[in-house]
């Protein structure tokens, strides 16, 4: 049981409790020139315990609008800052008929990991389509999404070239690293300016088979459009 | 405004244009990221053992007493035990081996471990250990003692209640448990899961910037080795070998086999201690103060399958310390084991 036992038993124990996080939480059906920015806070599981915080501008294009801007994200733990994500990106809506919408999103992103052992820095992109029933009050809608971490570079700690390998390789490691394919729900209920959104989603290894430890993603969030 | 997008724009370009001219290089390269395998480098010391070659080497006399080193895991290796050699300027013969699958052992296909149920267990641990020591015992009456630590304990305990007649000494360190539903307790006990802890940020956030299939060993070895090299609650602080260390500094997990093992267990539900009480020969069970999942009840509880037995505190290291600590294995350890086989 030295060592590696962790990886079996989080795979047993995260089986019951698993999520994620993405950033499609905007009622379309509520967009207005009047409220061209929009300010979004989560607390998710999204590989981990993590807080976020968005901003997004609204480009109001008359059949397709969209929304520019960003969103960071930390998880929880003792050191605050040695991981994080940060998206920049479009949300753009494709498609209107009556109530329903679908709208799509693409954002690169960066993103740091660090523990004892290495650091790791990685560029990727994620992108995701939802379709979704939007009132006024209400909305509902399912999406599907990609996250790819395209390049990502590793420095290694003097601690892992004593105890785990002294010729590992640091740098710039490329094709692509990693990727995970998501798919869900979200929802939510809004008032005159403020959104309270929800979101689930099941999410997969790129090889359709694995999954990781956190395989599921949930978020709790709200907007405050002004 | 327009001239900080330039600015931002050419950022970008130059990131871009820096990452492709550089030279493509591969997580999944044996090598990269994680050591080479002895199938992969033929410079390693290795022995075939029941089809499958297994990185292993011994030191001290070879026809003196056989101590055979049993690292912990599954899927461990035993680079952390290597203090243990300094029994060969003893007058011992010690004898290390990276299990299969596990440490710089041949890689083997999840499909391989499932082909092997049921009984999965006694064919890929009992047997393997059984070839090992076949290999180093050069003459029948050679004695052959087992020196466990964790998961080696348990495989060293199945072991001697298996083959209570070939075994002529028995060192146990800090099995986790030995009945299947201890032996989940225990893994349980000794990894922390607070929603908001740090171990778990290191574990899980892992997963968005590398992920490999089931069988891409290099990539599921190098993320069980992020995850699992430290760990506060069982005292461990990272192996301080001292001269004892090997020539080359090499250690790596074997997701697959750890993986593979638990799923059998999880159908098998083993029970570790059977046939134990047929061992009448002195068992020496150690367990650590600084493992806070291992507390005197729990060693007492593990501890009450053996039939005659010496239980030894190791005072102020955790669940490898015993081992992996050169000053404690000098001062106290060493001693202590050599201590118990003139008792034997």
């Amino acid at each position: 049981m030295k060592a590696i036992t962790l990886k079996s038993i989080l795979i047993i124990s995260l089986s019951f409790f698993q999520n994620k996080m993405y950033a499609q939480f905007i009622n379309w059906e509520n967009i207005s020139n009047k409220h061209k920015h929009l300010l979004h806070v989560n607390i998710a599981g999204e590989y981990g315990i993590t807080a976020g915080l968005g901003y997004y501008h609204l480009i109001p294009v008359k059949r397709f609008p969209f929304w520019i801007g960003g969103e960071c994200s930390i998880p929880f733990g003792n050191r605050l800052v040695d991981d994080f994500k940060v998206k920049i990106g479009t949300q753009i809506r494709i498609v209107a008929f009556n109530h329903f919408q679908f709208s799509a999103r693409l954002q690169g992103l960066s993103r740091r990991y660090q523990n004892q052992l290495v650091r790791l820095f990685n560029f990727g992109c994620d992108f995701a389509g939802t379709l979704g029933y939007y009132r006024h009050h209400w909305f509902l809608g399912v999406e599907a999404g990609f996250d790819k971490a395209i390049v990502t570079n590793f420095k290694h700690s003097d601690w892992y070239k004593r105890n785990i390998y002294a010729n590992v390789k640091d740098g710039w490691y490329e094709p692509a690293t990693g990727g995970n394919f998501y798919y869900g729900l979200h929802t939510g209920y809004s008032m005159k300016k403020v959104d309270f959104t929800i979101r689930a989603a099941r999410v997969l290894q790129q090889d359709f088979k694995s999954q990781p430890l956190f395989p599921f993603y949930g978020q709790a969030g709200v907007n405050f459009r002004f | 405004m327009k001239h900080s997008f330039k600015v931002y724009l050419s950022f970008i370009a130059l990131t871009i244009f820096l990452i492709s001219c550089s030279k493509e290089r591969y997580i999944d390269e044996p090598g990269n990221l994680v050591p080479k395998t002895v199938d992969q480098d033929s410079s390693l010391p290795s022995i075939s053992v029941n089809g499958a070659l297994l990185h292993s080497e011994a030191f001290g006399p070879e026809d003196s007493t056989l101590i055979v080193c049993i690292h912990g895991g599954p899927g461990g290796d035993y680079r952390y035990m290597l203090n243990c050699k300094t029994l060969a300027t003893k007058g011992y013969r010690v004898v290390f081996y990276d299990q299969r699958g596990a440490g710089l052992s041949q890689r083997f296909p999840m499909s391989w471990y499932k082909a092997q149920n049921p009984d999965g267990i006694n064919k890929f641990f009992y047997d393997e250990l059984r070839g090992v020591i076949r290999h180093y015992k050069i003459h029948p009456s050679q004695k052959v003692i087992l020196l466990g630590q964790s998961w080696g304990a348990i495989l060293a305990t199945g072991y001697a209640g298996k083959y209570p007649d070939e075994i002529d000494g028995l060192i146990v360190a800090e099995p986790g448990g030995l009945k299947w539903d201890d032996v989940k307790e225990y893994v349980g006990n000794s990894r922390s899961f607070k929603l908001w802890s740090e171990a778990l940020n290191d574990a899980t956030y892992l997963d968005q910037f590398i992920s490999g299939k089931e069988d891409q060993h290099e990539i599921l070895d190098y993320k069980s080795s992020l995850i699992g090299s430290t760990n506060e609650i069982v005292g461990d602080v990272g192996s301080d070998l001292g001269s004892n260390a090997s020539r080359y500094a090499s250690s790596r997990s074997g997701a697959v086999v750890n993986a593979a093992a638990f799923e059998l267990g999880e159908d098998e539900k083993p029970d570790f201690s059977s046939g134990i009480q047929n061992f009448s020969t002195k068992v020496l069970f150690i367990y650590s103060s600084n493992n806070k999942a291992y507390p005197d009840s729990w060693a007492a509880k593990i501890a009450l399958v053996y039939p005659n037995k010496e239980i030894f505190k190791a005072q102020g290291v955790g669940h490898s310390g015993m081992v992996d600590q050169v000053n404690f294995w000098t001062t106290t350890m060493e001693p202590k084991i050599i201590s118990y086989i003139h008792s034997l």
